[in-house]
């Protein structure tokens, strides 16, 4: 996982409310293998970002060229609510994105960002408005983020501070995977499994 | 010596004693580990771990605490013939993966031809593999219907959260708070346990319950099935909350005596002892509660794009320009715009262009019924398919006929899967198109890419597929159909 400390980089407004893990990573996508050279960054908001005949849709935020490189994204409403699937965050992972700002999100899918070194960061309505409002009268503006100080500065240099739990956000610092972390317990692990089977033998198994 | 503790224990919710018996390591940072006795995984999206794991040298650590299930990208139709039935090669190579990912890792596998094969949400009830006070994870959103079982059941991410319960037998969370919906009154008829929790999601809306898990209690629940238990805490992700649970009583217990994994003889008494002691303690205390009454509840159907976009059949499609709330109002507008629907049209006038009955809410034999007794007699105007929950329920219904009257209405007959709640098995809702589904999700593109979808009851999808339109049941003969 890569190391999230701070970024500075392009962000871009997305003012659409409730766009759920489909539109993220449309159901079509979804049966593909996802390796190098071959990844989902065509899928990402796909039919947000392309009409019916496969052209870019010219009226829609990411498809002008000042938001090329963005990494930022601020987001509306409950953006990745509905389906569990984690292609979804290895879509905004491979669109080139680290991290989402927004009023809400899915709580599935912000676990999922945590987990894949994407950073969800919720902020309220107002932050997001002056943000929307600043990225648009200069597209192609910065957003630095200091996750160390938890903070979003944006481009007009006003802070915003926001909140993460401790241990994600040590992880994300870190880039360190979950089950490293786990297999550490691993003695814990085995005993609260005796102690279980033992209390509780009919547990059902597959076998 | 003390004859009783000074401080007797706190009272205690059913959810908090199911987590404090699951911790295995409480993290300073506020997440626990929490030990999983049972792991289910369907083949959507699966293979990302199973990639994952194999580049990392890992293996299965608990592979009988693990079970393969193939629903999302199975067709309905040309079972017998196979994968080489199954003609999209995209859709082919999922399933080709899950059986030689389950193979690879040593896990029991219910694969298109077994005899049990269905929706994976179906098949671990009737297998008896939902007991009471388990912890139970799936890469599936809907995994709370087993909560109906007075269990956890939690949605887990297909890559990495798969991946380290299958490395681990484990997963990291945080407890969310406990949250109650108490919900009393008497059904009136034409009224569903599906019309319960849409009128909840429509009250508290998609993220009203984040960060929660709901106990669904209450005298109404104490009278319902577990089929209609099932559809309630399956639809808890709607309303945000990733556990949904129901206290075990009587019901619970007669549904499990004798499934192939429920405890026999003595261990089934010892079983029932402990599960006899789950549930909500008198005075315990709850982050939320929410008391509902449905004793006058009508049948609820969606008109937008999101759970909570729904409201009684006798209603009318809302006006966004009465909406105060911006952020609301942006979302409605569009919305109605994407459906194809103008502002204050009456839910009843909505023509609709296809029907679909089926999917891990509402396909099970309860929900067969009550649209086979609406269908008996009658012929569907659109066209529509049915997908029974399991190949044990497709079994069940054709015992008792059920599927005669759906053919003899005019509707497809098919196998189990996931088929059309969300298409990725290929069958698809077509662009444009109107469809009435049993189903849990009317997002944008759910169906297929602008497919235009309503959610409601398989009563009131069986009253749409006779009249063309939304329908209200409650105004339609319907035959009592025996169980």
């Amino acid at each position: 996982m890569k190391p999230f400390v701070t970024l500075t980089a392009i962000a871009a407004p997305v003012e659409i409310a409730k766009i759920d893990t489909g539109m993220i990573l449309p159901g079509r996508y979804m049966r593909r293998h996802r390796r190098p050279g071959h990844d989902y960054s065509e899928a990402f908001l796909h039919d947000l970002r392309f009409d019916e005949k496969e052209q870019p849709r010219a009226d829609f935020s990411l498809n002008q060229p000042a938001y090329q490189h963005c990494e930022i994204l601020v987001t509306d409403a409950d953006f990745g609510c509905g389906s569990s699937r984690e292609g979804a965050a290895y879509a905004v992972l491979d669109f080139g994105l680290r991290a989402l700002i927004g009023p809400s999100f899915g709580d599935i899918f912000y676990a999922n960002c945590l987990q894949n070194g994407v950073l969800p960061i919720v902020l309220p309505y107002p932050a997001i408005h002056a943000l929307w409002r600043q990225l648009r009268a200069t597209p192609g503006a910065t957003i630095t983020i200091d996750l160390p100080a938890q903070s979003v500065i944006a481009p007009d240099g006003s802070t915003f501070d926001f909140e993460i739990n401790a241990l994600r956000k040590q992880r994300l610092i870190d880039g360190v995977d979950d089950i490293d972390v786990t297999l550490g317990h691993i003695e814990a692990i085995r005993a609260f499994e005796e102690t279980r089977q033992a209390d509780m033998p009919w547990l059902p198994t597959s076998g | 010596m003390i004859d009783a503790p000074l401080h007797p224990a706190a009272p205690l919710t059913l959810f908090e004693k199911l987590w404090n018996s699951h911790v295995v390591v409480v993290s300073p940072h506020g997440e626990d580990l929490l030990y999983v006795d049972f792991n289910m995984i369907n083949e959507g999206g699966a293979f990302l771990a199973f990639d994952q794991l194999r580049l990392e040298g890992r293996k299965a650590r608990r592979p009988t605490q693990q079970m393969a299930v193939t629903d999302h990208y199975l067709p309905t139709i040309n079972r017998a013939a196979g994968t080489a039935g199954i003609a999209n090669p995209e859709i082919r190579r999922v399933v080709e993966m899950q059986a030689e990912n389950a193979r690879d890792f040593a896990l029991p596998h219910i694969d298109m031809h077994h005899r049990m094969q269905g929706i994976i949400h179906v098949i671990a009830p009737e297998l008896g593999i939902a007991q009471p006070g388990m912890m139970i994870t799936c890469n599936d959103s809907h995994t709370a219907t087993n909560g109906a079982f007075g269990l956890l059941a939690s949605p887990i991410g297909a890559s990495n959260q798969l991946r380290h319960v299958i490395a681990t037998q484990t997963v990291w969370m945080n407890r969310p708070k406990p949250m109650r919906i108490v919900i009393d009154g008497e059904l009136p008829d034409g009224v569903t346990p599906k019309d319960i929790i849409l009128s909840i999601i429509a009250r508290i809306g998609v993220g009203g319950a984040v960060g929660h898990a709901i106990e669904y209690a209450g005298s109404t629940i104490r009278a319902m099935s577990m089929e209609g238990r099932m559809t309630i805490c399956n639809m808890s992700v709607e309303a945000g909350a990733k556990i949904g649970l129901i206290a075990p009583d009587d019901t619970t217990f007669a549904y499990l005596a004798g499934r192939p994994k429920s405890p026999q003889g003595d261990a089934w008494d010892k079983a029932l002892a402990y599960w006899r002691t789950l549930h909500s303690d008198e005075g315990a205390v709850f982050a939320r509660e929410l008391h509902i009454d449905v004793s006058t509840l009508a049948p609820m159907v969606s008109w937008g794009t999101s759970p909570e976009d729904c409201a009684p059949i006798d209603g009318t499609v809302p006006d966004p320009a009465a909406i105060a709330d911006a952020d609301r109002r942006r979302h409605v507008e569009r919305a109605l715009e994407y459906l194809g629907l103008a502002p204050l049209t009456p839910l009843q006038q909505i023509r609709i262009d296809r029907v679909f009955i089926g999917s891990c809410t509402n396909s099970r034999i309860e929900d067969l019924r009550s649209a086979a007794a609406v269908l008996k007699g009658r012929r569907c105007v659109v066209p529509g398919m049915v997908s029974p929950g399991s190949s044990s329920v497709k079994r069940q219904a054709e015992a008792e006929g059920l599927d005669l009257i759906f053919k003899a209405a005019g509707l497809e007959w098919r196998d189990s899967g996931c088929s059309m709640c969300n298409g990725s098995n290929g069958e698809l809702v077509a662009p444009g198109e109107r469809s009435a589904s049993t189903t849990n999700r009317n997002f944008e593109g759910r169906q297929g890419r602008d497919s235009r979808t309503h959610i409601m009851s398989p009563a009131m999808v069986a009253a749409a597929a006779v009249v063309g339109h939304l329908a209200d049941v409650r105004s339609m003969a319907v035959k009592e159909i025996a169980s």
